[in-house]
């Protein structure tokens, strides 16, 4: 079916699967077939915050002192985030809009997709408060070939998703001939890279961020980059969020709950479904062997990364009702808890509540006689 | 049921709920270590399994949650409650 910004028809949203119905019709959340993304999108609004709140000028001091690797180790991170936010930024709205048929859901994607643009302007924030030329960080970032390798499997679904539903939304579902060369844009292909695609974005924030997270907190742990660690924990609250996003539709899909032909499509998956998740982790390992190269630092190594590595990814794949594909173990990082905390984040000095306040926090309910007390 | 709830977790002591703001506070009080990450109600971690009695919500949990399964950074005990915690 071909996509329309407003499609004038008179049907209920609630009887749509999430997927591949008619396109939304009116954006209106009065009734939901799955409240929990109306839940999201409100606990993600409740979260607003702006990088420049937070004051970054003793990280350029303790930054100008730190020792090159750990520069390097720090700078790294924060190419490798740029690169993943810059495609969260955009890609889940050009990805699954076209395709989606439930109004709560596609504002929970716009929601999202919005918030990852303001991790972006955070990255942009820290680096041009610690660096005299943000350029020789930002323009290096897709000549790193270790960056570059991995976002070659971060963005291979969804571009090829996007591709296919390309096809689809002006030939229709089926199988195509377009320039000699052979797609297939039927629906159950379709539904197949849609469920595959929603995997990789789960992976990429599940695991691929953790690594970055956990140097960030380490290097806070020390007293070191405290700005950026609490604009990193702002990120981690956001991340942790969208994650139970997309944890959600995959569980609805493999559920059964969005037809027969989904559930079936997501048990066939499962093998490739490990096989990304193993991917992941081993390429975060990857990435933590780059990142002390020239020397560790003080709390963390290659290898207790690697073990937490290992740790978050069966974490993660337990929440699927996945086995775990690593042996199970405590958290090797524990105090990294304390930094995932969502409400001990504090966005301003005056907020010092917790991080839902502003939702359901005035009280409509007042009577004449609550004044009965007072006296002037 | 009347009184203070009691609860009880598998390979660890029984104890009496003092009160705290969620199941998840009164284990850490007991130094039990439960699982948990964002406190929240989103990331899942501190799902349990309650095996017998009632808790009651005090914020909204946001994870899907089979019949028997609680969040318990999300809800306190109503009653007498037995849980499971996750192995490892």
């Amino acid at each position: 079916m071909s996509y329309s910004t407003f499609s004038p028809s008179n049907h209920d949203a609630t009887r749509e699967p999430m997927f591949f119905g008619r396109p939304v019709n009116v954006a209106r959340y009065d009734r939901q077939k799955y409240p929990i993304f109306e839940k999201l999108i409100e606990k993600q609004l409740s979260f607003f915050w702006r990088p420049e709140e937070v004051d970054l000028t003793n990280d350029r001091k303790d930054f100008m002192e730190m020792p090159e690797h750990e520069k390097h180790i720090f700078l790294s991170n924060l190419k490798y985030q740029t690169l993943l936010d810059s495609v969260q930024g955009r890609s889940p709205n050009v990805a699954f809009l076209p395709v989606v048929s439930l109004p709560e859901l596609e504002t929970w994607f716009e929601t999202w997709a919005f918030s990852e643009t303001i991790h972006s302007r955070s990255y942009t924030h820290i680096i041009r408060n610690i660096i005299t030329e943000p350029a020789e960080v930002f323009d290096t970032i897709v000549t790193t070939p270790e960056i570059i390798q991995r976002a070659q499997t971060v963005t291979r679904l969804y571009d090829e998703f996007i591709h296919l539903v390309s096809i689809y939304s002006v030939q229709g579902a089926g199988v195509h001939q377009i320039n000699g060369i052979r797609y297939d844009a039927s629906l159950p292909a379709l539904k197949k890279k849609l469920y595959l695609t929603l995997v990789s974005v789960n992976v990429l924030e599940a695991i691929r961020f953790y690594v970055s997270f956990a140097c960030s907190f380490a290097f806070a742990e020390r007293a070191l980059m405290e700005g950026n660690a609490k604009i990193i924990k702002l990120i981690a609250r956001d991340e942790a969020l969208h994650l139970t996003g997309t944890q959600q539709m995959l569980n609805l899909i493999a559920s059964g709950a969005e037809g027969a032909q989904f559930k079936q499509i997501a048990a066939e998956c499962e093998e490739q479904v490990y096989a990304m998740f193993r991917e992941a982790a081993e390429q975060e390992k990857a990435w933590a062997e780059y990142l002390f190269r020239e020397g560790s630092m003080i709390g963390l190594n290659a290898r207790i990364l690697g073990d937490y590595v290992e740790y978050i990814t069966n974490v993660r794949m337990k929440a699927l009702g996945l086995r775990e594909l690593f042996p199970p173990r405590q958290n090797p990082l524990p105090w990294m808890n304390g930094w995932l905390i969502s409400d001990n984040v504090q966005v301003a000095p005056q907020e010092a509540e917790i991080s839902s306040y502003l939702v359901g926090q005035i009280d409509n309910d007042v009577d004449s006689d609550d004044f009965d007390g007072f006296d002037l | 049921m009347s009184g203070i709830p009691r609860i009880k977790v598998n390979n660890y002591h029984t104890f009496f709920y003092q009160y705290e703001f969620s199941l998840l506070d009164a284990l850490e009080a007991q130094e039990i270590p439960a699982p948990y990450n964002c406190r929240g109600g989103y990331c899942g971690c501190c799902k349990v399994r309650l095996l017998d009695g009632e808790v009651e919500y005090v914020q909204d949990g946001l994870v899907e949650l089979q019949e028997d399964e609680i969040l318990t950074c999300c809800c306190r005990p109503k009653t007498h409650i037995e849980i499971e915690l996750p192995e490892g």
